[in-house]
């Protein structure tokens, strides 16, 4: 806990980002195709998840007159508004002017995620508001694993892999602010009444989903890619526990141990990342300087 | 989850054929949906929001000149304060109604007080003239925070600077204080660039005194204005820079780190820019409440006073949480995200308007 010792509570405030792809290549982590791809698949997927966020979000706002709670919730809606934001235009048209269509995957996404909102809208007042607690727990399961993910690319070594500095950036940045505003989606779940069996089945859900969505995503854009062969599913799994072992992605062990570290009962976000290190991160960070000129 | 959107086409292109992958995940998501809805839910605490009344208990005059007033707040019941880290804020809210944001100054160890100052600024909406006549010895003011939006990462925990640099500019100089005290206390290397128009007007330069050879201060009639090269003096690629200060100190500031690699650049991330060419207009809510926008304020500001819950965030126009529907009437956009197809039905309220005298219909 030495990180909160350290810089305490920080005011969450979303930040205008400026990024300019321009000569970026497809394979940004040039030795690392695949890996390269479970990156953009996880980014391309997120942006309808981070929008169901802000609007479960916004409806959960209205039922809550904690002044703390209320000001967490306004900075991450804006964070993560800002990432769907900023991933939606800067990941697609990277990969559609370097011939990779995402629309298939990504209107399946926003299926998906839609598809949990327009649910609730259906339900009478009692099982709505239910539901709504429901949706918190789930956001608040996929945001233990956005602040694994956020920790690991700021400690991750990209640059031996050849990492292009602006895309690392780009992805540093959003793990950054994953990382920064890590307990907010538990606190406000956890303050809407979320109890253990809920959270653990909502975390299953979320985390299950994500995964099944990003194998999949990854299929597709190796697919898409003209450079590389069209692989099955247990290749593309294979090449990404490859991609781990050379730490090019995180490995299965440690997202297997950061799910059981979730379901302890004496759980906190607060260790899953180093606020101080995101801090310092993105105080350097051009994507989140940029727009402060 | 029921099917009666339409379902996205395959992933690989097979016309309208249904994806196994989007079924098996819906199908996934409204069992376990089912599942837990059978679970009990309780409503989130109600919470009073009062915010916390605090006593002034000492006056201190910190410039030579007067124009700086530093107040030390304690609890009534003289227990210890919320903890606090270099850096963060408290927002005050004087006896006239007005709110302002002052910085934390004093020792954050120190858990039986908080230390304010405030700089006289006569015709500045009046807030520092009343604290400087008002806030006598004795008095009570409420406050909310403390929170913090300059946090301070120490070299070594987390962040891999060497050595932090300091630049402030005139009342500027209070959360930088505040991280002084913190750098000195851990041992960290530390230097301080601080300025103003002349010297009586600078405060707390008795308390740097101690810290003379870390200190440089540089005024206006002694020194003529800085330039980023002196307000960055000694500053080497990968040390960490904190800035406070008026703008173009800061925008000088910036520019001139963005030249160093690995620096990182630390400023206090204030939220609304002031309403530049507004006019007044009116705002009429989905259950008919009529609402009156000043020329000088946001259709947000407004609407906050009396509903905490009007979603929001960065009150800039870039993140888009605040966007509205439009019912009726033409909205004025000063947004940046909004594509035109968005334009007609939408607006972002912390930042668009409307003509002088017309009326907006918003869905809220
Ligand atoms: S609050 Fe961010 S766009 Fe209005
Ligand atoms: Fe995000
Ligand atoms: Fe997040």
């Amino acid at each position: 806990m030495t990180a909160l010792q350290d810089i305490g509570p920080v005011a969450l405030r979303p930040r205008d980002v400026q990024f300019d792809w321009d000569g970026v290549p497809l394979h940004w982590m040039p030795g690392e195709p695949v890996a390269t791809h479970v990156i953009n698949a996880l980014n391309l997927l997120l942006p309808a998840g981070e929008r169901m966020f802000v609007s479960t979000f916004k409806e959960a706002l209205a039922e809550v007159t904690d002044p703390e709670v209320r000001e967490a919730m306004i900075g991450f809606m804006g964070q993560e508004a800002v990432h769907a934001e900023t991933h939606d235009k800067v990941l697609w048209q990277f990969l559609d002017r370097r011939g990779i269509d995402p629309r298939p995957y990504v209107a399946q996404a926003d299926f998906i995620f839609g598809a949990i909102g327009a649910a609730a809208k259906r339900l009478p007042a009692p099982a709505r508001y239910r539901n709504l607690v429901e949706r918190l727990a789930f956001i608040a399961g996929i945001e233990h694993f956005t602040a694994v993910l956020g920790d690991w690319i700021l400690n991750a070594d990209l640059e031996s892999f050849g990492a292009d500095p602006t895309m690392a950036d780009l992805f540093r940045w959003h793990g950054a602010e994953e990382v920064e505003h890590r307990s907010v989606s538990f606190d406000v779940a956890t303050h809407f009444g979320m109890g253990y069996v809920q959270r653990y089945v909502m975390f299953v859900l979320g985390s299950g989903g994500l995964l099944v969505t990003v194998v999949r995503g990854t299929k597709f854009l190796v697919h898409q890619d003209p450079t590389l062969p069209n692989y099955g599913y247990p290749r593309v799994l294979a090449e990404m526990t490859r991609a781990m072992s050379h730490g090019a992605l995180p490995k299965w062990r440690s997202l297997a141990a950061a799910s059981i570290r979730y379901l302890r009962p004496d759980y906190t976000p607060e260790v899953e990342g180093n606020t101080a290190q995101a801090t310092a991160y993105l105080a350097k960070s051009p994507t989140a300087q940029a727009a402060l000129a | 989850m029921s099917t009666t959107q339409d379902l996205p086409p395959h992933l690989y292109g097979r016309g309208n054929r249904h994806d196994m992958g989007v079924t098996l995940v819906i199908a996934a998501a409204s069992a376990l949906g089912r599942l837990t809805s059978h679970l009990s839910a309780r409503g989130p605490e109600r919470v009073e929001d009062a915010g916390r009344v605090l006593t002034v208990e000492r006056r201190t005059r910190e410039s030579l000149d007067g124009s700086v007033v530093g107040l030390v707040l304690t609890s009534p019941d003289g227990g210890p304060l919320p903890r606090w880290w270099p850096g963060a804020h408290l927002d005050v809210y004087l006896p006239s109604g007005a709110m302002r944001t002052y910085s934390l100054c004093g020792d954050h160890r120190d858990r039986n007080e908080y230390r304010i100052a405030v700089r006289r600024i006569d015709g500045g909406g009046g807030g520092s003239a009343e604290v400087h006549d008002v806030l006598q010895p004795g008095a009570t003011v409420t406050v909310r925070g403390p929170r913090n939006a300059f946090p301070l990462a120490p070299p070594g925990a987390g962040s891999t600077a060497r050595r932090l640099h300091f630049v402030a500019g005139g009342i500027g100089i209070t959360p930088i204080l505040a991280m002084v005290t913190l750098a000195e206390s851990r041992g960290i290397d530390w230097s301080l660039v601080y300025t103003g128009r002349d010297a009586a007007s600078l405060p707390f330069l008795d308390e740097l005194a101690r810290y003379e050879d870390h200190v440089t201060v540089l005024t206006d009639d002694r020194h003529g204005v800085p330039t980023a090269a002196t307000l960055l003096a000694g500053v080497e690629a990968g040390d960490a820079v904190y800035c406070c200060g008026p703008p173009p100190m800061i925008a000088a500031v910036r520019a001139a780190v963005r030249a160093l690699p690995e620096t990182e650049l630390h400023v206090e991330r204030f939220s609304p820019a002031p309403v530049v060419d507004g006019a007044a207009f009116e705002v009429q809510l989905a259950d008919g409440t009529l609402v009156d926008i000043p020329a000088d304020r946001s259709v947000l500001d407004v609407l906050r006073e009396g509903r905490p819950q009007v979603a929001h965030s960065c009150q800039q126009g870039f993140c888009g949480t605040c966007s509205v529907r439009v019912l009726a009437g033409e909205p004025e956009h000063r947004d940046t995200i909004l594509t035109d197809e968005q334009h007609p039905d939408e607006m972002l309220i912390c930042v668009s308007r409307a003509a002088a005298g017309t009326r907006l219909v918003l869905d809220l």
